[in-house]
């Protein structure tokens, strides 16, 4: 098996050392800021903490430097049918989702299982600034700069046990408050899965904020998964459970239609869906379609995962 | 004040304003910047939807007529089915062109690949022939008996419509249903006059 290489920077993208240093530097004083400005918030509330830095976080190597699709259409354009189902409820409605407080939980095949306080899962050390790709199974895409960590560093916190196999995600359920859980749409609530090597690998984000600033409700607050390599339906949002398991397991649109939405939903241009030809995709922002490129342009980082798979029939 | 002919004149005025009106609208709108983050996809979702209501709403006339007996809903028939294939035209066009971007060789792929591409472009199609003899000198070459008959097409372009927009539904299928009842309804009421009047 091919051994994981991190993607090799070409030398236009390499910061000259005076800006490198001149970063480090506004880094460092923007740090100190954040903490003198979390700081009086410290005695009521110590969890804002983490939330205050979210824009002096280091950029990832990972990141692309495609140009960002905009704020405004990163969070007016969105699939979140726990909001509706059109592309501008979750905006519209974004304001019913409650994110405070908001507990994980984690089980299953841990050694450390909990339910934790959101502020227990994120360390500000681990978080950094990931610029994306994001591919939905509609046929558009956006940039979006992601802040995050790598989920592997929250599962081996918790020690997955040699039976392991896959990671189940669930999303919030509270139909009280969220107006597209209502109806039957899907069968509440949303849940997706990853086997272990997706989970474990380095691409594999849990987000917590886009643009440096904590994330939008509409985006999937106050914690997300982020897959750039698959469809955008299988970053699930607003997750609440998680939990290790030894079967795979069926996630909300695979059981909805099992022909159109496979479980491992890898961006490819070559399997069409049936309502949408994968070959292009449109970026939000851009005029003209854009040809998608395999894994969405992860190839190089991913494809050692389903060497040797027919991708036609494990979509 | 308003005699017969006021009224059905005054009738056919406010067909105009509402099928020409949301073009309006839609020019406006996309100069402003007010159809979001991606406005090539809502000119598309909004012509398609458009279309086939004012398609729907054609054939919805002749039992409004033949409920009220009021001639005004006759007379506006075919300027609203006219109405209905413009409309769709710019939701084929605006596929090609803001969607695919003339590009030709993936429109061809994307009308052999797409299963509910076929069924709108041959829902389009279906409309062509009654276009094409709905001014009064075709109906008369053709006899009465023979025009009706190639116009029952629109129910057979319209289910097609119908189906276009049930497959390319992903989830939510609260407007296609509605658009399904209507035209139910209307075929329903077709043969129920079929029915009621012992002959097709």
């Amino acid at each position: 098996m091919a051994r994981y290489r991190y993607p090799k920077i070409p030398e236009s993208e390499v910061t000259p050392e005076p800006l490198y240093r001149a970063r480090r530097k506004f880094l460092r004083q923007s740090a100190g800021l954040a903490v003198a400005a979390a700081a009086p918030g410290l005695l009521i509330k110590p969890a804002a903490a983490w939330q205050g830095g979210l824009d002096a976080v280091p950029e990832s190597d990972l990141s692309t430097d495609e140009s960002l699709t905009s704020l405004d259409d990163i969070t007016s354009y969105n699939n979140f049918y726990e909001l509706g189902t059109r592309k501008r409820d979750p905006s519209d409605w974004a304001h019913q989702l409650q994110t405070d407080p908001w507990t994980l939980s984690i089980e299953g095949e841990v050694n450390k299982p909990g339910k934790l306080d959101l502020d227990d899962v994120i360390r500000p050390d681990e978080l950094e600034e990931r610029i994306y790709r994001l591919r939905c199974v509609e046929a558009w895409s956006m940039v979006i700069p992601w802040v995050g960590f790598e989920l592997r560093k929250l599962l081996e916190r918790h020690e997955p046990t040699s039976r392991a196999k896959y990671v189940v995600f669930e999303s919030i359920y509270d139909p009280d408050n969220l107006r597209g859980q209502r109806r039957d749409i899907i069968d509440w609530p949303y849940r997706e899965g990853l086997r272990m090597d997706e989970a474990m690998h380095p691409l594999t984000l849990l987000a917590v904020g886009l643009y440096g600033k904590p994330m939008p409700n509409q985006n999937g607050a106050p914690i997300r998964l982020v897959v750039p390599w698959k469809y955008g339906f299988k970053s699930i949002k607003s997750i609440v459970r998680i939990r290790l398991q030894e079967e795979q397991p069926m996630s909300a649109w695979e059981e909805k239609s099992p022909e159109e939405y496979g479980f491992y939903a890898n961006v490819n241009p070559h399997v069409d869906h049936p309502r949408w030809s994968q070959a292009r995709e449109r970026r939000i922002g851009e005029s003209g379609r854009r040809e998608t490129l395999m894994f969405n342009g992860y190839e190089d980082e991913v494809a050692h995962l389903y060497e040797g798979m027919d991708l036609e029939k494990y979509f | 004040m308003f005699n017969k002919k006021t009224a059905i004149n005054a009738f056919r005025l406010l067909v105009l304003v509402a099928c020409a009106g949301p073009a309006l609208w839609l020019g406006w709108a996309w100069t402003q910047a007010e159809l979001g983050a991606n406005p090539a996809e809502a000119v598309v979702h909004f012509t398609g939807r458009f279309g086939l209501g004012l398609l729907l709403a054609t054939i919805a006339l002749g039992p409004a007529f033949r409920l009220t007996g009021w001639v005004g809903f006759m007379a506006a028939r075919r300027q609203m089915g006219l109405w209905a294939f413009v409309w769709l035209c710019g939701h084929a066009l605006a596929w090609m062109g803001l969607d695919q971007y003339w590009d030709w060789p993936w429109i061809w792929q994307d009308l052999w690949g797409l299963e509910y591409v076929r069924y709108g472009v041959a829902g389009l199609l279906l409309l062509v022939p009654l276009v094409l003899t709905s001014f009064r000198a075709a109906q008369q070459a053709m006899g009465k008996v023979a025009w009706q008959w190639l116009h029952r097409l629109v129910y057979i372009s319209a289910t097609l419509g119908v189906v276009h927009f049930w497959i390319l539904t992903r989830a939510d299928y609260r407007d296609v249903t509605l658009f399904a009842i209507v035209l139910a309804a209307l075929v329903a009421f077709r043969l129920g006059c079929v029915v009621v009047d012992r002959r097709w």
